[in-house]
Order: structure tokens, then C-alpha cells, then sequence
């Protein structure tokens, strides 16, 4: 809530046009009132004619014109000031999120994430359009009706102060509440969106298992649910409205009462007095009830805010980066120390690792499934950050250079590369910061074997893909990861299981190409198909996270059984 | 109009809802002009000095219009909200029911972001269909056209004036706000959709758009489009505010002219000067509600573009279910005659008078180069998709007239990509077999190499917290606790490790003894004891046969024998 106050502060400017206006806006709803007060009183006490009320209802028009435009500019300049709170928290959200790292905050979440970034931040919209506005008007228009009402009749004035303490009394009442119902509200929404989104990617698992007409119950849950909490809100705001209107009721009909007494009764006021008087208390109510209705909204918003900032304050756990440079000539040399890695407070536990990776060497990893080499991939890239130990990097800590610095000499093609929802082509030169020529690009697609695919596309290179395009098959999307390495030719490539999901014939001329790319390259490739990595020049043999051995593959044949079995059991021959 | 038409259709769900609302809001609305009115003729009743009685009848009627129109108001937004929200989720149903039979092909034309900003966003802003669109007009025209009948009483003039001040309020001023509305091309709607539609892209494609240092470029193309919205937003929402004061200074000349009316009708000897303070009062509530009215076909704009984003998703490019049941449980058999199938952008067809049979309880491993073909196969088996030419049968009955969920009842299958829901394991493995408990789940994992995980574990969107092989694992969990007997299988183990692939392998075989099974492979190791090998290349069925008679063939199959053991060894 800070940020909204400081926010406020900057945009003090508007804020005093909306203090400015609201002086106005007081001083015409007293005019009006007076004017109506003087015509009503020329005609009907007096018995005048038109004549005798030209000049007031001449000046009424000009004092009822006045008040619309300035609540019109009480209303605009709210919504600027939304827009300004708005753009300001969608950015620090953005630039968390591109801030954060990619084993715990990225990539998780998204429905939520978005539901957070677009809905939450919407509900928000009301605190300065709405609450801002709203607070301003009734901190000076009530208190101007109440010296005018003082001034004509000190009785109602006492009237008034007797009852009004009760109104900000259920203020409070509305306070406690709604924040922190609102708050679930957005929860729900957040909530809703995450499944929306979750059910939609899986709905062909879905139907395979023949769930999927039963999601549209969870989804009307959701939704349902969803209304119930909203209800929840608003009840508090209709009650404590219904209540508002009850008490300024009673007081209006007090003030009434003891008019009607002074007017005949007692016969010690006049008409004007009790009438103008009469018009103005209405006004005074009104504002508060206003405020009434303004605060719940105000306290809904920040409910929403404070889920909203919460995100963008979320800790960090993304990696420092520092401000090195890095610029190569051939492949830098890397050396992890006692490297590890976990995930959260007791996941996974990978390392301690050490390995001097000297340029253009070819490093495999090797082991069972969830051994832990995906994990080692994600630190030596730099998209986790190490928990004890260090990677250098030229004889620097990794974290002393600059993200993009280090990034760009980086290829990682990963165990479910992600196509993006854009053209084949834009797909590919993604890798390659976007500068390459069409022959680059077919260089590459012939390398990742994926030329003749082009060729048999109606559009080429140009066939949309991904989400809102074309789907590929799984190899394709493989080799399409791989292109995007080859078009880059970076100094380090991290190849998880590259030729998962390929046959021979495919893998032999990908093979080709990746030899060529280790040329100039230090290359670092997991693997189970063990014949892959026989050639490596050195293989880290990983168990349960843990190193089991380190060496060539002759060394590690002779020494680690696990390793044997592996290799062996991949030519198909059975070992006892 | 026709876009609203499914929404309105939903909306009429809940009559009872919108006739409280109705009722209540004419109620509260009549009673604030009856509450006003009697107190304006109250003060100038009162100024005349007249018997006590009269006041105090007075007052009772202004008290009793005071508490009628509070409890008319609470009750009026209840049910106006309750109705509104319970609509949304009917919305929100169907919207569903339509996306679910296109699905997966719906991909192919949306992202799955656009349709969240669809489901969310443009579903959300349908509440002001019901609670500023549909009925607030019809309780402002009764309370007006009542307002006018009671001033016709006193006087035809000003019944005319109440009359014109309604049109020009609710008819005059509301249609300029729209023509000028027209002009702005962008909508405020697509703009949300493209910027979710983003922002859902940027968070799959997180880590590769990490590594690609695109994450920068990304974010200020975000912030472009944001800033597009938030502008079209904020123009919008000066528009409406523009719209409510024109319509407030509308109001307020309108009471003036009654002032004026009256006036002159009382110097002319028309209408009691009693009745002035009345009238004014009486004027200035009539026209209050009529503020938002400027902004109705603002709203109503929105709702036709929110409602065509909903239901006009292009329908039945998926496939229609045909109504013949299997025979349940039991291996099922196949046969594939002459089947050609493509996608729309390809320039040759993805698979190309392919004729496979699979008798029931027939082993058939499907290996061929990627791309050529062989997920298809599977897709087509699985009844997601028919054929452009040829036939597929199962046991015999013609696909197209087979009910999908029969099939999907009997066949235990893994796609190449297995998709995990956001959850835990047990949620998970749930989707296969409701009524498994903790102990078949464990007894299960176990099977399949999995101890480590309990059914408490977590799960993340898409698996993200499991290795690649621990997801193919899980996937094999998953189908081990649907009592099927006929396995289509793409790739089950491609990025499990040798020793752990041949240890399923072999508990699966003793599994599927006597069942149908399908095992798309690229590992040509342990296909000895299949019934039938089928070879795919580009699309066309190139060998069938069993391992020894491709082997005395001499073909493609051959060769890629010759060139595993050259690369393995
Ligand atoms: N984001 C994560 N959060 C928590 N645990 C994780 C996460 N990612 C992986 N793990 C766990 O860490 C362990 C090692 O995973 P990793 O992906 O490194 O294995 P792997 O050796 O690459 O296996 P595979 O060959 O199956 O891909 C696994 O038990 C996995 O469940
Ligand atoms: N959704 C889709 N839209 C358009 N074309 C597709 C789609 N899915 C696959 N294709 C194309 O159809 C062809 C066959 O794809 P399929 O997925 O059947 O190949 P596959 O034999 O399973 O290959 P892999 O071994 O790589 O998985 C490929 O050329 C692929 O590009
Ligand atoms: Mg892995
Ligand atoms: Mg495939």
C-alpha cells in the first residue's frame, strides 16, 4: 500500500484538481439549493410571477451547469489516476516475473499468473476511480452543507452531530469485513483461471480418460463458488448501505420533525429557513452514505492490491546477476566446486559436483532416470542458482556477469523444448537474436534434418506454428529445439537427451551436425542411450544426485557396476 | 443481436431472480420520487399553518416511502446480483460445453490464453448485461412513465416536459454516445485478450525464452501491448464518465424547465402554488437514475463483442461421436483400409492409403522416422479424428458410427506428450480410477519404478516438478489402474534409462499377454516377439510383417538393423 500512497503523492496534481473540484462542487450544491429555496419562496409565498424570479433561475441554470461539469471532472481525473495505478503495478509485475528463475517461479502457474496480472489488478481499478474521488467530496462537501445548515439553524446543526457519529460506525464495520473477503474473492478468481487454464491443456488426457464432460461441473463449482465469495462481498456493502440509508432516514425525518414544530407550533421560522434547510440535509446524508458505499469499494480494492503486491513482493529466489562483461574468442573454461542444488526446503538434493570443463571439451551425463541430470543441466546454464559451491566461469564467479552476457554464448536445448505460438522461421531465429539471413536459416534447418519438412509446407518457412498453428510431431519439435542451437553456433551447448524421440536414420545425420557444432563448442550432453556419449571426453556418472563416477568411458566401464550394466544392457546383451 | 441471443437464452434461466429484481427496483424507484415529492408538498403545506392531522399523516407517508425504499433498494441489489453471478456461471458452462468436443483441434486457431481471457474476462464483463443493460431501463420506464401519469393529474405540461427529458436522457443522448463510440476501431475487449494471450506464452515458453535472452524483448513487447489496453481502457472509461455528465446536465436543464413550466403555469393561474416545492423535488429524483442510461448501449456494445468472442468459436471442426457401443471389455481389434488423412497445410497428405490390420490380442509394433506418420496412426485409432478417404473399423463396426467414450472405455493409452494436472500424484492417478485408494496407488507406483513418490506429492502445471522419465512413468501408473485391454502405446519410454525401460518392459508384456497392444517405438531392440511390424515412411505403409520376414526382405527395416548395430554396437 505504500507504493499507492507515494503514487498518490506524484500525482499530487491531479489530486488538488480533485480537492479543487470537489470546493466547487460544495459551493454549487448550496447555490442550487439556495436558488430553488428563493424561487419556490418568491412563488409560492410571495405570489410573484415569473417576472420576480428571472434573475435566480437564470443563475440556477448557470450553478446547475456548473455542478456537472465539475463532477465530471471528479470523475475523469479518477480515472486517469486508475489508469496511472494500474499501468504502474502490470509493469513491477512484469518485471518480476522476468526477473524470476526457472526451476521454482517461472513457468509454474501460469492461469494464476495471469489471472493475478489481468483480473486482480482490474479490481484495483475502483480505489482511485471510485474510493480517491469519493473520500475527497465527503471530507468537504458535507462539511460545507454543515456550516450552512449551522449558520440558517443551530437546531438541526445539533440535530445532525447527535446522529452522524453512527455512520462511520458502520464504516467500520464494513472495514473489518470486506477486505479480507475480497481477498478471498480474488483467491477464488485466481483459482478459477488456474483451472480454466489446466483443464484446457489437458482436456485430451481428459477425454481419454473420460473425464472430461465431469470438468464441467468443476468448472461450475469454480464458478459458483466463485459467486458465492463475490456475494459475500457485496452483502456487507448492501447491509451496511441499507443500514446507512435507515439512520440518514431517521435523522432527516428528526430534522423534519422539529421544522414542522418550529414552523407551526411555535411559528419562529419561516418558509425559506425550513425549506432550504430541508433540501440541504438530504445533500449532507447523501455524501456520507456515498462515502458509505466508496469505502467498501475502497477496502475491495485494496483486498485485490494487497494480493497483487504480495506477488510482485514475493522473495526472491531468482539468481543475482552481476554487471561482467564476457566476451569470447573460443569456449570459456568452466569449473564447477562442490556444486549443489536443492529444490525447496527438503526436495531433490543434487552434488556435491566438481568438474574442470576446459575449453571445446565434450562432457556427457549420464545416469538412471531422476538422477538428478536434468537438475545439473539447469545450474551449469545458469537458470538455477547454486546452493553451496560455486561454477567459474574465465576464473570468475558465474554470478559476477551479466545475465545476457553469459546467455549468449549459451545453447540449452531442453527435454520439452516449448514452441512458440509464431512462424517456423521466427521460431528458429529465436536462437540466433533474430540477425540471420534466410540461407543461415536453411543451413540450420538442413543440419536439424528438417529441410524436406519445409518443402512439403504450403507456406515454408512462414507456416505458423505452435499454439494458433500448426502442431509437429514430436521428433520435429526435437529437431526444430536443435536448429535453433545450430543457427546460433554458440560456445557452450547443454543437450538434454537430444535424440529422445528420434529414429537411427535421423539421429545419424543430427549426430553429423552436432560433431560439427563441437568443433568450436564445449559440449555437455545427457544421456541414456549410452552409445551416444561413448566418445565423450569425460562422463559424470550420476546416482540419486549424487556423483558415482567420474572418468572415460573405459575407466567408468571398469569401475562403476551400474555403468556396466547400463552399457551393456543397451547393446542387448545380458549381464549376470 | 444474434450474438446475444445464447446469452439472453441463460439469462431467462433465472426468471424468478429477475422478476424480485424488477418489482423491487420499480418499488424503491417509485417510493424515492413518492418520498421527495411528499416532502416537498410536506414544507409547503406546512408553511400554510394547517391542522396538525394533515402534517402528521404527511409525515407517516414520508416515513413509511423512507423505509419501503431502503428495504426495495437492498432487497432490489440482492437478488440483481445474486441473478447476475449465477448467470456468469451458466456462461461460463456452456462456453465449455462447446470448447470441449474441438479440443485439441481448437489449438490449431486459438491459444490457450486468448481462451482464458474469453472465459475470465469477457465472461466477467457479461455482468453488465444483466445489471445495466436488461433490466434497469425497464424499471426506469415504469417509474417514469408512473411519475408522468401522477403529473398528468396537476398539470399536461409538465408531463410533456417529464416525457421529453426521458427521451432525450434514455434515447437522444445515449445514441450520439455511441456513434461517437464507432469511430475507435480497437476494442477493449480483443486488447485483453491479446495481452493475456501473451502473458500466458511468455510463462510456458519461460525457460527457453531464458535461455534465448528474449525475456527482455518479451517484456516490452508486454508492456506495449498493456499500454495499448490501458489506453483504449481508460479512453473508454472517460467516455462513459463524458457520457454520465452530458446525461447529468440533461437531467438538471430538464428540472430547471420544469421550475421554469411551473412557474409560469402558477403566474397563469394553472397550477397551484402549493404543488411547486413538490415538483422540484419530484424532478430532481426522477432524472437521478437516469445518469448510467448514457452508457447503456456503451455496455451493450461490449456485451455483443464479449458474447461473439464466446460463442462464436468456430464449431465442428471436431468430430461428431457415433452412438454404437462396444461389447464391453475384452482385446479390441482394428483394421485400418485404404486410409488417407492430411492436415490442412500440408502440401502431401500425413498418411496415404495406409492399410493395417490388428486382430484382437495381436502384439503390432508401428517404427518409422519421425514425422512420418506414426502419432497420427494413433490418433486415428483413438477415434479423435476420421479419415478424409479409406476405413476404420473396430471389432469390426465402422469407427465413425462407434461411440467415442466406448473406445476411450477400452483402450489404456499414452500419448507421446502426457499432460499432468496441477495437483498431487493421487489427483492424478484419480483421473483413471476413482475409487483407488492409497494402497493400490502405492502398489502401483511401485510397479512402475516410482516408490519415491507418494500420492501427497505434489504435482505442478504440466509435471513440471518431475524428470522427463518420471513423467512417462507416471503416465504408465496412470493407465495400470484402468482395468483396459487393448494398449496403444506412442513412445512409453523414450526418456527412461535402459535398465529401468527393460524392467517395465517386461512386467508390462506379462500384463498384456493375452491383450491388444500397439507400441509405436524407435528402439528396433526386443521387437523379435511382436506379432507384426509395421513401417512407416512419409505417410505410406512401406513393410508389414513379422521380424524375420522384414529381416529376409532386406528393405528398410534391414538397413536400420544394419545401422543400429553399426552405431550401437
Ligand atoms: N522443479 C522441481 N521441483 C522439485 N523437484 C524437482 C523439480 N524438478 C525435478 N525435481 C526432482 O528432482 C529429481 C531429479 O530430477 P531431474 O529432472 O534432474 O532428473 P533426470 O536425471 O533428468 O531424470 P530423467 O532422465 O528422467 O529426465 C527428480 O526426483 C525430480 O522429481
Ligand atoms: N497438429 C498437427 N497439425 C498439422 N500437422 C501435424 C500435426 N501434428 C503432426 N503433424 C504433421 O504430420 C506429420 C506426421 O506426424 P506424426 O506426429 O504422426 O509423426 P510421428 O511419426 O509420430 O513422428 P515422431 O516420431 O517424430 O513422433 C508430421 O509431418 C507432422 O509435422
Ligand atoms: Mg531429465
Ligand atoms: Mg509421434
Amino acid at each position: 500500500m505504500k507504493e499507492w500512497n507515494l503514487l498518490l503523492k506524484k500525482e499530487w496534481k491531479k489530486v488538488s484538481v480533485i480537492v479543487l473540484a470537489a470546493l466547487l462542487l460544495a459551493v454549487s450544491i448550496i447555490g442550487q439549493g439556495y436558488l430553488f429555496v428563493t424561487i419556490v419562496d418568491r412563488v409560492f409565498v410571495e405570489g410573484g410571477g415569473l417576472s420576480a424570479v428571472l434573475v435566480p433561475l437564470t443563475l440556477l441554470l448557470g450553478v446547475l451547469w456548473i455542478r456537472t461539469g465539475v463532477s465530471t471532472a471528479i470523475a475523469r481525473t479518477g480515472v486517469r489516476l486508475a489508469s496511472r495505478a494500474k499501468r504502474m503495478m502490470r509493469e513491477r509485475l512484469l518485471h518480476k516475473i522476468s526477473g524470476a528463475s526457472v526451476g521454482e517461479s517461472g513457468q509454474v502457474e501460469a492461469g494464476r499468473r495471469v489471472s493475478v496480472f489481468m483480473d486482480a489488478v482490474e479490481e484495483t481499478d475502483s480505489y482511485f476511480s471510485g474510493y480517491v474521488p469519493q473520500v475527497i467530496q465527503s471530507l468537504i462537501v458535507p462539511l460545507f452543507l454543515f456550516v450552512t445548515i449551522a449558520v440558517i439553524h443551530l437546531n438541526s446543526a445539533f440535530i445532525i452531530l447527535a446522529t452522524s457519529p453512527f455512520i462511520p460506525l458502520f464504516y467500520i464495520i464494513i472495514g473489518m469485513k470486506t477486505k479480507e473477503k475480497s481477498e478471498e474473492k480474488v483467491e477464488e478468481m485466481n483459482e478459477l483461471s488456474g483451472k480454466f487454464l489446466d483443464i484446457l491443456q489437458g482436456l485430451t488426457t481428459l477425454k481419454l480418460f473420460r473425464k472430461a464432460k465431469a470438468q464441467k461441473e468443476t468448472i461450475e463449482t469454480s464458478s459458483l463458488r466463485f459467486r458465492d465469495a463475490t456475494m459475500e462481498v457485496l452483502k456487507t456493502a448492501f447491509v451496511s448501505s441499507l443500514m446507512l440509508e435507515l439512520i440518514s432516514m431517521l435523522s432527516i425525518g428528526l430534522i423534519a420533525l422539529e421544522i414542522a414544530l418550529q414552523l407551526i407550533i411555535f411559528e419562529n421560522m419561516n418558509f425559506f429557513t425550513a425549506f432550504f434547510i430541508l433540501i440541504l440535509a438530504p445533500e449532507f446524508y447523501n455524501y456520507l452514505k456515498q462515502l458509505g458505499f466508496a469505502f467498501h469499494t475502497g477496502r475491495t480494492s485494496m483486498g485485490a492490491a494487497s494480493k497483487v503486491f504480495e506477488e510482485i513482493n514475493k522473495p526472491e529466489d531468482g539468481m543475482q546477476w552481476g554487471e561482467k562483461e564476457l566476451s569470447l574468442s573460443c569456449p570459456p573454461h568452466i569449473v564447477l566446486r562442490d556444486a549443489t542444488h536443492r529444490y525447496g526446503e527438503d526436495g531433490f538434493y543434487t552434488g556435491p559436483v566438481s568438474v574442470d570443463l576446459t575449453p571445446g571439451k565434450n562432457l556427457a551425463i549420464a545416469g538412471r532416470t531422476g538422477s538428478g541430470k536434468s537438475t545439473l543441466l539447469h545450474l551449469i546454464s545458469g537458470l538455477m542458482p547454486v546452493k553451496e559451491g560455486t561454477i567459474e566461469v574465465e576464473e570468475e564467479d558465474l554470478h559476477e556477469y551479466r545475465e545476457d552476457e553469459w546467455m549468449n554464448h549459451v545453447s540449452y536445448i531442453s527435454q520439452d523444448p516449448y514452441i512458440f505460438s509464431g512462424t517456423l522461421k521466427e521460431n528458429i531465429i529465436i536462437g540466433a537474436g533474430g540477425r540471420s539471413s534466410p540461407e543461415e536459416v536453411e543451413t540450420a534447418l538442413r543440419k536439424a534434418g528438417l529441410y524436406e519438412l519445409t518443402q512439403r509446407l504450403e507456406d515454408g518457412m512462414n507456416t505458423p506454428l505452435g499454439e494458433g498453428g500448426r502442431g509437429l510431431s514430436g521428433g520435429e519439435k526435437q529437431r526444430l529445439a536443435l536448429a535453433r542451437a545450430f543457427l546460433k553456433d554458440p560456445y557452450i551447448v547443454l543437450l538434454d537427451e537430444p535424440t529422445t524421440g528420434l529414429d537411427l536414420e535421423t539421429e545419424r545425420i543430427l549426430s553429423e551436425s552436432l560433431t560439427e557444432l563441437s568443433q568450436h563448442a564445449t559440449m555437455i550432453t545427457v544421456a541414456h542411450r549410452l552409445h551416444t556419449i561413448r566418445e565423450a571426453d569425460e562422463i559424470l556418472f550420476l546416482e540419486d544426485g549424487r556423483v558415482a563416477g567420474q572418468g572415460t568411458h573405459e575407466e567408468l566401464f571398469g569401475t562403476v557396476d551400474e555403468y556396466r550394466r547400463m552399457t551393456t544392457a543397451s547393446q542387448g546383451v545380458e549381464v549376470q | 443481436m444474434k450474438e446475444l441471443r445464447t446469452v439472453l437464452a441463460l439469462v431467462a434461466r433465472e426468471k424468478k431472480d429477475i422478476w424480485f429484481s424488477i418489482v423491487f427496483g420499480v418499488l424503491a424507484g417509485l417510493t424515492t420520487v413518492g418520498l421527495f415529492g411528499a416532502s416537498g408538498y410536506l414544507i409547503s403545506k406546512a408553511a400554510l399553518a394547517p391542522p396538525l392531522y394533515t402534517l402528521i399523516i404527511v409525515i407517516a407517508m414520508v416515513k413509511l416511502f423512507g423505509f419501503t425504499r431502503a428495504l426495495g433498494r437492498y432487497v432490489e441489489r440482492l437478488f440483481s446480483h445474486r441473478a447476475t453471478f449465477t448467470i456468469l456461471s451458466h456462461i461460463r458452462t456452456r462456453f465449455f460445453e462447446m470448447l470441449e468436443p474441438e479440443v485439441p483441434h481448437i489449438f490449431r486457431k486459438y491459444r490457450s490464453g486468448d481462451l482464458l481471457a474469453r472465459v475470465i474476462g469477457d465472461v466477467e464483463s457479461l455482468q453488465n448485461f444483466f445489471l445495466r443493460v436488461y433490466y434497469p431501463p425497464i424499471v426506469l420506464v415504469i417509474v417514469f412513465l408512473s411519475t408522468m401519469i401522477f403529473t398528468t393529474f396537476f398539470s399536461w405540461m409538465l408531463a410533456l416536459l417529464f416525457f421529453l427529458g426521458l427521451v432525450i436522457v434514455g434515447v437522444v443522448i445515449p445514441f450520439i454516445a455511441t456513434l461517437k463510440q464507432r469511430k475507435s476501431q480497437y476494442s477493449v475487449r480483443e486488447g485483453r485478450g491479446i495481452l493475456s494471450t501473451k502473458l500466458a506464452e511468455w510463462l510456458y515458453g519461460f525457460r527457453d525464452l531464458k535461455i534465448y535472452q528474449k525475456q527482455e524483448e518479451t517484456e516490452a513487447d508486454l508492456r506495449k501491448s498493456m499500454e495499448t489496453y490501458e489506453a483504449a481502457h481508460e479512453r473508454q472509461q472517460l467516455q462513459m464518465a463524458g457520457g454520465e455528465g452530458w446525461n447529468l446536465l440533461a437531467s438538471l436543464t430538464a428540472t430547471w424547465a420544469v421550475v421554469l413550466v411551473s412557474v409560469w403555469q402558477i403566474g397563469a393561474g394553472e397550477l397551484d402554488g402549493i404543488f411547486l416545492a413538490m415538483f422540484i423535488m419530484i424532478s430532481l429524483m426522477v432524472f437521478e437514475d437516469a445518469g448510467p442510461m448514457a452508457n447503456v448501449p456503451r455496455h451493450l456494445e461490449d456485451n455483443r463483442n464479449a458474447a461473439e468472442r464466446l460463442f462464436s468459436l468456430p464449431g465442428q471442426t471436431g468430430r461428431h461421436s457415433g452412438d454404437v457401443s462396444l461389447e464391453p471389455f475384452g482385446p479390441l481389434s482394428f483394421s485400418m483400409e485404404n486410409v488417407t488423412y492430411s492436415f490442412p497445410e500440408s502440401l502431401t497428405p500425413v498418411l496415404q492409403d495406409a492399410t493395417i490390420s490388428f486382430p484382437a490380442g495381436s502384439k503390432t509394433a508401428i517404427v518409422g522416422a519421425s514425422g512420418s506418420g506414426k502419432s497420427t496412426i494413433q490418433q486415428l485409432l483413438l477415434s479423435m479424428d476420421v479419415p478424409e478417404a479409406g476405413r476404420i473399423k473396430v471389432q469390426d463396426k465402422d469407427m465413425q458410427r462407434v461411440s467415442q467414450e466406448s473406445v476411450w472405455k477400452e483402450v489404456n493409452t499414452i500419448l507421446q506428450e502426457s499432460h499432468f494436472f496441477y495437483g498431487t500424484v493421487r489427483d492424478n492417478l484419480l483421473l483413471a480410477d476413482e475409487d483407488a485408494d492409497d494402497r493400490r496407488m502405492k502398489e502401483v507406483l511401485e510397479r512402475v519404478k516410482l516408490p519415491h513418490l507418494s500420492p501427497e506429492h505434489p504435482v505442478e502445471e504440466k509435471g513440471g516438478n518431475l524428470s522427463g522419465g518420471e513423467k512417462q512413468r507416471l503416465a504408465l501408473a496412470r493407465i495400470y489402474l484402468k482395468p483396459a485391454r487393448t494398449w496403444i502405446l506412442d513412445e512409453p519410454f523414450s526418456s527412461v534409462d535402459v535398465l529401468t525401460e527393460r524392467e517395465l518392459m517386461q512386467d508390462f508384456w506379462e500384463t498384456a499377454v493375452h491383450d491388444t497392444v500397439i507400441l509405436i517405438s524407435h528402439n528396433l531392440k526386443g521387437l523379435e516377439q511382436m506379432d507384426n511390424i509395421v513401417v512407416v515412411e512419409q505417410g505410406q505403409v512401406i513393410e508389414k510383417g513379422s521380424y524375420e520376414e522384414l529381416m529376409e526382405w532386406k528393405g528398410y527395416f534391414y538397413r536400420m538393423k544394419q545401422l543400429e548395430n553399426t552405431l550401437i554396437g
